[in-house]
């Protein structure tokens, strides 16, 4: 049952077996492993509930329907754009399909340097087999990639780098590019689709429009004390307590460690909040002498890793297709006034590439500021400043030996080439502190880092927090580092893996 | 080891207050409220208003007609696309934090002494000639003070994203939606 702000008239009070936080890939995928497993599950979700037909295929509902802050999410400079989604199946319902392994590089470093047990590859192997099967993620064929996509995989084969077709998650996809404002034809296996469905129909509550403000934990017992949000207005309507045993945190990167410094639990670390990675991100637009259409077609389907973990340090950056939907251009492309409207004129035939650098020395913090929100803060550190700047020229020469004209970097004053001979001059002249370039992130992971020393982690290897029993937190937060690839599969294999080690431990959690 | 000046600039500090200058200017900023005397607004607009002052309203459709630019080539303008209504229309709804934060920087961006304090200018971004007003926008864009810097995109943000996220303006680039042939 799903149960929407509007359908309630007085405030809610429920008990369940467990009660999760968030209906992303975290909360999704638990709530239909522990409610298939016939626990009394009940899942809130501070974001609205849609039918895939409710999906209005424009940036103008996306963005005030699923996304937070209406995508203008950021660092409190606003230097790094924080993309994540607001609504039932949280960022999986406005992404865009990539889905990809994690690579055996990360899970040996999590092992090594954390101690995590039980998240090697042979280990998350059968996991992953199971979540491709069942949201049928396979690669295109090669006749599907649109332009955007075309630039890397033909770019990069003329220049000998390595570039291949990505997982997706989609069944039956019309190519109609709108996967980052919901599928509007269930085509995108989101978790809205997938995982919350099968968790409703084996008998999991859904709240939605509900937004947790606080956990209470007395004895074994916990309490969810949060508001009853109205969707439109975003005010509280009313409030709510859900009583458990079990609560399982799947709020997010950015509002897990949140919700966890309000309730003053499970920080005697001093590690909540820490630890955050952006996957950043920044971007080259390519102006092309042809129509690009660069927001048509499968938005991503590509990728170019030939630069990922190639020094062997962990690092490193790889390149994905962007759709560059008319905000999201024009918010990327420098400068403002005419000389900006003349290249937003340009709009058809730009060609956007997206360079996503794996940190090794970047972290960011969440805390919680003066209204009970997040504060996000990001320090860039010199390897990775100087693997985006590698990135950059990288990717330059990818859209260049693909046919684009002249490339243009995000800095705010304009930078620009027209051919390979001066990137290395112009990129060292460039400037690089905050809001000199556009930076993004659409994968914030850690702040709640698993590992196996309680002096600098938050959970162990099986999600659950050193310091309160039958309290979990899992999603995006746990992990210890970077990823370095888009995170979907990952977290879907964690919470899948963490929710089945509930279910067998469930009467000694609650004990 | 991280990049000293890089960890410098982008450590944890408030949206704005990105230095003890930045702090100044903001707390500065509540001794010169945004005064609504003398600013004629249409009724029919000022009924509209759930977030700007008039005078607010009037810096911010002043400030997007100079961000959005115009090519005289019969595209429309921010005005015409609504875009200081549609703005007040987000700002309403917008966290708190959001909306202190956004009173504070029009009152920084406009006020003669402000533009005085950073540009040695003795005139409002109102009463600017658009050509000052744009080389004082580039001035925030490429300021070398941060909170500066953040206020630009604060403002950028807020005027792309209402002009391009309309209809009305996708004719002009070409974009004909999401059912767009590839």
């Amino acid at each position: 049952m799903i149960i929407e702000s509007k359908d309630i008239s007085k405030p809610v009070r429920e008990s369940a077996d467990v009660c999760i936080i968030g209906s992303g890939c975290g909360g999704g995928a638990s709530a239909k492993i522990l409610a298939e497993a016939g626990k009394k599950v009940i899942v809130i979700e501070e974001g609205g509930y849609f039918k895939t037909d409710e999906f209005e295929s424009t940036e103008e509902f996306a963005f005030s329907n699923l996304y937070r802050q209406r995508a203008g999410q950021a660092t409190d400079n606003l230097a790094v754009t924080v993309l994540q989604g607001k609504c039932v199946g949280g960022s999986s319902t406005v992404n865009w399909t990539t889905s990809l392994r994690t690579p055996d590089f990360v899970l040996e470093q999590w092992a090594k340097e954390f101690g995590v047990k039980g998240m090697r590859t042979k280990d998350l192997d059968p996991y992953f087999m199971r979540i491709e099967k069942y949201l049928n993620v396979h690669v295109e064929p090669d006749e599907n990639h649109n332009l955007q996509n075309r630039i890397i995989l033909d770019g990069a084969k003329k220049l000998g780098y390595r570039a291949k077709a990505t997982g997706r998650n989609t069944r039956d996809c019309a190519k109609i590019g709108a996967c980052g404002f919901g599928c509007p034809i269930g085509a995108k296996m989101s978790v809205n689709v997938t995982y919350i469905p099968d968790a409703v129909k084996a008998g999991a509550t859904i709240f939605s429009e509900f937004r947790a403000d606080k956990i209470e934990v007395t004895g074994s017992q916990k309490k969810v004390l949060g508001a009853i949000v109205d969707r439109l207005t975003q005010k509280q309507v009313s409030d709510f307590v859900i009583e458990a045993p079990i609560v399982v945190v799947s709020a997010s990167s950015i509002f897990s460690p949140v919700l966890l410094l309000k309730s003053k639990l499970a920080n005697s670390s001093g590690q909540v909040g820490k630890h955050l990675t952006f996957h950043l991100t920044s971007a080259l637009l390519g102006t092309f002498d042809r129509s690009m259409y660069p927001s048509s077609g499968i938005p991503q389907s590509a990728l170019c890793d030939e630069f990922l973990n190639k020094n062997g340090d962990g690092g490193g950056f790889w390149m994905e297709a962007v759709p560059a939907t008319p905000t999201l251009a024009a918010l990327a492309i420098p400068g403002f006034g005419g000389e900006h409207r003349k290249l937003m004129q340009k709009y058809p035939s730009i060609g956007a590439t997206i360079v996503l650098v794996k940190e090794i020395d970047s972290e960011g913090t969440v805390t919680v500021n003066d209204y009970g929100r997040p504060s996000i803060s990001y320090d860039l550190g010199s390897r990775d400043l100087d693997y985006l700047k590698q990135g950059l020229k990288a990717t330059a020469e990818v859209q260049f030996a693909a046919g684009a004209k002249e490339v243009l970097t995000l800095h705010a004053r304009m930078t620009s080439f027209k051919s390979l001979d001066d990137i290395e001059k112009k990129l060292a002249r460039a400037d690089w502190g905050p809001n000199e370039i556009a930076l993004y992130s659409a994968h914030p992971l850690g702040t709640c880092r698993m590992g196996e020393d309680a002096r600098n982690s938050v959970v162990d290897s099986h999600c659950q927090t050193h310091d309160v029993k039958g309290l979990f937190v899992i999603d995006g937060s746990v992990t210890p580092t970077s990823l370095g690839v888009n995170p979907q599969i990952t977290l879907l294999a964690i919470s899948e893996k963490s929710a089945e080690w509930i279910v067998e431990n469930f009467n000694r959690i609650v004990g | 080891m991280l990049n000293p000046g890089i960890n410098d600039s982008y450590s944890r500090r408030r949206f704005l207050k990105q230095s003890t200058f930045g702090v100044l200017a903001l707390s500065a900023s509540r001794f010169f409220p945004v005064f609504d005397s003398g600013v004629n607004l249409p009724p029919q607009i000022v009924g509209q208003l759930r977030f700007f002052s008039p005078k607010e309203y009037l810096i911010v459709e002043a400030m997007a007609d100079r961000m959005i630019g115009k090519l005289n080539d019969g595209a429309p303008s921010a005005s015409q696309v609504d875009v200081p209504l549609r703005a007040d229309k987000f700002l309403s709804g917008a966290d708190p934090e959001i909306q202190e934060q956004f009173h504070q920087l029009l009152t920084v961006f406009n006020a003669p002494a402000f533009t005085f304090l950073f540009d040695f200018r003795l005139s409002s971004f109102i009463n600017m000639k658009p050509e000052d007003q744009d080389t004082y926008l580039e001035d925030w864009m490429t300021s070398i003070i941060g909170f500066r810097r953040t206020g630009f995109q604060a403002l950028k943000r807020v005027s792309l994203s209402m002009f391009y996220t309309e209809s009305r303006s996708w004719k002009e680039i070409g974009f004909e939606g999401f059912d767009a042939p590839r």
